[in-house]
C-alpha cells in the first residue's frame, strides 16, 4: 500500500520538525513548507493527498494557502492549524471548504482523530459511498452522514427530510460519522433543516459529533436550538 | 554761625528784627541829635550877634557923645527884654582901647574878660567860649563902628547853661520816641516771630510723635476739626483708592480701565483762606491723614499676605540666597516635610532639597539681571528622615529683611505623579491587552513545540518503538530551546506590566526596542509588516524606565501598523514596512519609526498628542497611546518630532537628551515646555 502524502506548512521550525517525527511514525510520505508560497510550491510538484497548515503565517497566510489549494484540486483534505481557542478563524477555514481544524498546541488525540478522519474521508470519496442513509430505530427517524457535509450533501440531506416528514416522527437523530466533516456550506444547511424542523413541530437532535464540530456548532448558536447526544443509543431514548 | 545756627527761628526773627530797629534808630538819633544840636546852637549865636549888632548900631552915638549912662540903659534894657534875661548872662561894650564903657554886671567886671574874646581887624564878630566866675558863657564880640573906623566892642555873653537846657530837653525828647518804638517793635516782633514759629514748633512735636507711630496724637492744628478716621470711606474700605492723595492708586487703577470709588468731596481734605502758615498746617493734616491711611492699609495688606503665607495650602519658604538658610517657613511646609519651625529656621535648605537647590539658586542669580523666577518640575525634596518625595518648585528672587533671599514655593506633586503612574500602568495594561493577541501567538510556538514533542515520546513509548540516544537528546535540547523561548517572552512581559520606580534608571535605547519586537514581531510579520532594524552600537545610556520606553516604541509600532492596516484596506497586496532607527547625534540619542502607511493629514498633525484625539475607527483606539507616549518621552527631556508626507508615510522621530547631556538640560528644564507640538497637559 502507497503511503499519503502529507503536506505540512508551518513558519516555525521547531513546529515542523515535531511534525515530522510524528507523522513518520503515522506512516505518512511527508513534505514540509515553512511558507504558504513555499508550500503552494511543494503541492504543486507532490500533489498530496492531505495539507496541514498554520493559519497565521507571514506572507501568504493558511487562508489563502488553503483557498489556492482548493482552487487547484478541491478533493484535497485541507487541515488548518489554529491558535488555541481560535474558532473565529476555524469557522473561517471551513467556510472555505477546510475539511477539519486542530488548536495549537497539538494534542496527539487531535492531531491523531484529525488524520485518521481525514483518511476515512478520502477513501470514502474513492469508494462513492452514498453518504446519507435513513433507518427508523423506535419512535425516531435516524439519519446517518459520512464522509463531508457540504454543499454536495443538501439533496440527499433534504432527501431524508422529506422521508421523515412523510413517516410522521417527532424526533429526527442526526447521527454523525466521527469522522465527519462539516464545512460552512454543510453548517448553513443544518441551519435551515433546523429551523424548518421548529416550524413543523419536529424535534431535531444530534449525536456522533467529533469534538471539533461540537465546538464549532456551538459557536455558530446551533447548540443553543438542538440537543447533542454523545451517543446514538441516548438520542433515541 | 554755628551759635546762630543753634537759635530757635523764633528767637531769630526776633532778635533780627529787634537788631535792625535798633540799629536804625540809634543812627537816627545821632543823626537828629548833631543836626538839632548844631543848628540850635547856631540859632542861638545867630540871635546873639543879632543882639550885638541892635546894641553896636543904636549905642554907637551914645560912645560917640560919650554919653555912658545912656549905653548902660541901652544894653539893660536889651538884656532884660523878656525871654532874652534867661538867655543873655551879660553885656558889655569896649572903646577903642578895650577899655570898659559900660556893662551889666552886678559885680565888679571881671578883669580878664576884656580881652578874652578880641574881634580880629577886618572881621565883624568873633564867637569864643568863656568862663566867667562858675558860669560858661558864648561871648559874641561884634565891632562897633562909625564909618569906616571901629569906636569899640559889644560883647554878649550867651548863656551856655541856658542851651544846654534847651539841647537836653530836646535829647530827652527825642530819645524817650526812640525808646517807645523800640519798646513797640519789641512787643510786635514777639508776636510775629510766636505766631510764625508756634505752628511749626507743633508741626515738629506732632511728626515727632507720628514717627514714633503715635498715630492717635491730637492734631491741635485746626481750630474746629472733627477729625474721626473711621468717618472716611476710604479708611473702612481698603479697596477704595483715596483718589485725593493716591496719585500711584489712580494711576494703576486707570491703566487698569476702572475708576474705581470716589468722594465727591473730600471730608478731610482742605484749603481754608489765609497765610501761609495755614496752608502749611493744612497741608500738614492732609499729609498725616494720608499716612495713617496707607499705614493703616500697609498693616491689613501685611496681615493679608501673612495670613496668606500662614494658610496656602503649599509649603512657602524665605530662602537667604547667600547662606541657603530657611528664613521662614509657613505652617503647610512643617505639614508636608515633619519638621517643626524651629528645626527648619536656619537650617539649610539644601536639607531638604539636596543638589537641586545649588542649581535653582545659582540660576536664580543668574537670572537676577533678568529679574525672573524659576520653575522647576518634578524635583526631589526630602522630608525629616531623608524621605523622598516629588514637588515642582516656583523659586523667586525677593528681597526680605535687607538680604538677598528667594521665596521658594513648593507643590506636593507626590499624588499626582502617582495617579500619572497609575494612568501610564493603566494604558499599559490596555497596551499587554492590544499585545496579548500576539503573546498568544508567540508562546503558543514553543508551548507547541513542546507539546508535540512530549506527545511523541509518549506515543514512542506507547508503541514500544526503540528510542535512541541521539533522539531523545535532540528532543531535550529541542524543548529546553522552546522553554528558554517561552520564559524570554514572560520575562519581557513581566518586565513591560511592572510598575515603574519614581526614580530613573539608565537605559540602552536598543533593549526596549528589541524587548517590544520580541513580544510583538512575529504577530507584525503575520500581518505581513516587515519591521526593519538598523540599530546603532555603542550608544549612550538614556535616562528612563526600560518599560515605559518599552510602552512608548509599542504605541508608535501599533500605531504605525493600524496605519498600514488603514492603507492595505485600500491597497491589497501591499506589504507594511517599518523602519526602526537609534543613532546619537549631538548628544541625543535618537530613535526614529518609518513607516510607509497613509501619512498624517496637516490638519490633525498638531492634535494627534491631544488625549482622547483618534483617527481610528470608533472602538479601536481610545486616543490615549500618543498622549501617554507623549507625556512619558517629555518626562525624560526628550522631544518628539513628525515627519509625515501624505500618500508616503510617516516617521516619528525621538530625541532623548544622553546621560552626559541629561545635567545640562536640567538647568533648563523650565524651557523644555517649547516643544513644536503643544499637546495640553495629561497629568
Amino acid at each position: 500500500m502507497t503511503q499519503d502524502k502529507i503536506l505540512v506548512i508551518d513558519d516555525e521550525k521547531a513546529t515542523l520538525k515535531m511534525f515530522r517525527l510524528f507523522l513518520d511514525v503515522y506512516g505518512f510520505d511527508i513534505f514540509t513548507a515553512e511558507s504558504g508560497e513555499e508550500g503552494l510550491d511543494v503541492f504543486d510538484r507532490e500533489k498530496p493527498d492531505i495539507v496541514l497548515t498554520d493559519i497565521k503565517m507571514p506572507g501568504m497566510d493558511g487562508i489563502e494557502v488553503l483557498q489556492q489549494i482548493k482552487k487547484r484540486s478541491p478533493a484535497t483534505e485541507v487541515i488548518v492549524i489554529t491558535g488555541h481557542g481560535d474558532m473565529d478563524l476555524a469557522i473561517q477555514a471551513l467556510n472555505l471548504d477546510a475539511a477539519d481544524f486542530i488548536n495549537k498546541p497539538i494534542q496527539r488525540q487531535s492531531l491523531e482523530q484529525g488524520l485518521s478522519r481525514a483518511r476515512e474521508r478520502l477513501k470514502l470519496a474513492k469508494s462513492r459511498q452514498n453518504e446519507v442513509s435513513v433507518s427508523r430505530q423506535g419512535r425516531a427517524l435516524v439519519i446517518e452522514i459520512q464522509g463531508s457535509v457540504s454543499s454536495h450533501s443538501e439533496p440527499y440531506l433534504r432527501e431524508a427530510y422529506a422521508k421523515a416528514q412523510e413517516a410522521k416522527v417527532q424526533r429526527i437523530v442526526l447521527h454523525f460519522d466521527p469522522n465527519t466533516s462539516v464545512n460552512g456550506a454543510g453548517i448553513a444547511i443544518l441551519t435551515q433543516l433546523v429551523l424548518e424542523s421548529e416550524k413543523d413541530g419536529i424535534e431535531i437532535v444530534m449525536a456522533g459529533l467529533s469534538e471539533n464540530f461540537r465546538k464549532v456548532f456551538g459557536i455558530v448558536g446551533l447548540t443553543r436550538m438542538i440537543q447533542i447526544f454523545d451517543s446514538l443509543d441516548q438520542a433515541c431514548a | 554761625m554755628k551759635p546762630y545756627a543753634r537759635i530757635s527761628l523764633k528767637n531769630k526773627i526776633f532778635a533780627s528784627i529787634l537788631a535792625v530797629i535798633l540799629i536804625i534808630s540809634v543812627t537816627i538819633a545821632l543823626l537828629a541829635r548833631w543836626i538839632l544840636i548844631s543848628g540850635l546852637t547856631k540859632e542861638l549865636e545867630l540871635r546873639g550877634i543879632a543882639v550885638a549888632h541892635s546894641i553896636a548900631e543904636r549905642g554907637g552915638g551914645f560912645v560917640l557923645d560919650k554919653n555912658y549912662s545912656e549905653l548902660l540903659s541901652l544894653i539893660f534894657e536889651e538884656a532884660r527884654l523878656r525871654e532874652r534875661q534867661h538867655m543873655i548872662n551879660y553885656i558889655y561894650v569896649l572903646d577903642r582901647s578895650e577899655k570898659v564903657l559900660s556893662h551889666t554886671f552886678t559885680v565888679p567886671f571881671p578883669g580878664p574878660l576884656s580881652t578874652a574874646n578880641p574881634v580880629p581887624e577886618g572881621k565883624m564878630n568873633s564867637v569864643r567860649l568863656v568862663a566867667v566866675g562858675a558860669q560858661t558863657s558864648y561871648d559874641i564880640a561884634v565891632s562897633m563902628n562909625e564909618g569906616l573906623y571901629r569906636i569899640g566892642t559889644v560883647h554878649v555873653g550867651l548863656s551856655k547853661e541856658h542851651i544846654d537846657k534847651l539841647v537836653s530837653k530836646l535829647r530827652f525828647m527825642f530819645l524817650g520816641f526812640i525808646s517807645a518804638v523800640i519798646i513797640i517793635i519789641f512787643y510786635v516782633s514777639h508776636r510775629i516771630s510766636r505766631y510764625i514759629t508756634s505752628p511749626i514748633s507743633r508741626l515738629t512735636n506732632i511728626s515727632d510723635e507720628l514717627s514714633r507711630g503715635n498715630f492717635d496724637v491730637h492734631l491741635d492744628l485746626g481750630e474746629d476739626l472733627d477729625w474721626a478716621v473711621t468717618n472716611c470711606p476710604a479708611y473702612k474700605d481698603t479697596n477704595m483708592p483715596c483718589w485725593h492723595f493716591d496719585e500711584q492708586g489712580r494711576k494703576s487703577l486707570k491703566s487698569k480701565g476702572k475708576t474705581g470709588q470716589v468722594c465727591a468731596t473730600c471730608l478731610f481734605y482742605r484749603k481754608r483762606e489765609g497765610d501761609e502758615v495755614i496752608q502749611l498746617a493744612d497741608s500738614f493734616m492732609s499729609m498725616v491723614w494720608s499716612i495713617r491711611l496707607y499705614r493703616k492699609r500697609l498693616q491689613e495688606s501685611e496681615m493679608k499676605y501673612r495670613s496668606l503665607f500662614d494658610s496656602g495650602p503649599d509649603p512657602i519658604f524665605v530662602v537667604d540666597c547667600n547662606t541657603d538658610r530657611i528664613l521662614d517657613a509657613n505652617p503647610r511646609a512643617e505639614e508636608l516635610y515633619e519638621y517643626s519651625k524651629g528645626e527648619l529656621l536656619g537650617v539649610s535648605f539644601m536639607v531638604l532639597g539636596h543638589d537641586q537647590v545649588r542649581e535653582c539658586l545659582n540660576s536664580l542669580n543668574e537670572a537676577q539681571t533678568n529679574s525672573g523666577c524659576v520653575y522647576y518640575p518634578k524635583v526631589l525634596h526630602y522630608k525629616k528622615g531623608e524621605r523622598p518625595f516629588y514637588v515642582n518648585m516656583h523659586a523667586c528672587p525677593l528681597s526680605y529683611g535687607g538680604t538677598h533671599a528667594m521665596i521658594v514655593a513648593v507643590t506636593d506633586i507626590t499624588e499626582m505623579m502617582e495617579k500619572d503612574a497609575q494612568l501610564v500602568q493603566a494604558a499599559k495594561m490596555k497596551t499587554l491587552g492590544e499585545m496579548s493577541a500576539g503573546i498568544a501567538h508567540e508562546i503558543n510556538q514553543p508551548l507547541n513545540a513542546i507539546k508535540m514533542g512530549s506527545e511523541y515520546l509518549n506515543l514512542l513509548i506507547e508503541q514500544n518503538r526503540q528510542v535512541t540516544e541521539t533522539q531523545i537528546r535532540d528532543m531535550a535540547t529541542e524543548i529546553s530551546q522552546q522553554v528558554d523561548r517561552a520564559t524570554d517572552i514572560i520575562n519581557n512581559l513581566r518586565a513591560f506590566g511592572k510598575k515603574s520606580g519614581l526614580v530613573m534608571e539608565r537605559v540602552d535605547m536598543n533593549e526596549p526596542i528589541r524587548g517590544v519586537l520580541s513580544i510583538i514581531g512575529r504577530q507584525f510579520s503575520i500581518q505581513r509588516i516587515t519591521i526593519r532594524l538598523e540599530l546603532g552600537e555603542g550608544l549612550p545610556y538614556i535616562k528612563g524606565h526600560n518599560n515605559r520606553l518599552q510602552q512608548v516604541f509599542f504605541n508608535l509600532l501599533n500605531n504605525a501598523r493600524d496605519a498600514i492596516q488603514e492603507k492595505m484596506e485600500n491597497e491589497p497586496g501591499m506589504w507594511g514596512d517599518i523602519l526602526v532607527r537609534t543613532y546619537t547625534q549631538d548628544g541625543r540619542v535618537f530613535a526614529s519609526f518609518a513607516d510607509n502607511g497613509p501619512g498624517i493629514a496637516d490638519s490633525v498633525r498638531n492634535k494627534i498628542f491631544e488625549p482622547f484625539f483618534t483617527t481610528k475607527q470608533t472602538g479601536k483606539g481610545m486616543g490615549l497611546g500618543l498622549a501617554i507616549t507623549y507625556g512619558i518621552v517629555r518626562d525624560y527631556g526628550g522631544i518628539i518630532t513628525i515627519d509625515s508626507q501624505p500618500g508616503q508615510g510617516t516617521t516619528f522621530i525621538l530625541s532623548f537628551p544622553s546621560v552626559e547631556s541629561h545635567q545640562a538640560l536640567e538647568h533648563n528644564a523650565s524651557r523644555v515646555d517649547e516643544n513644536p507640538a503643544q499637546p495640553s497637559e495629561i497629568s
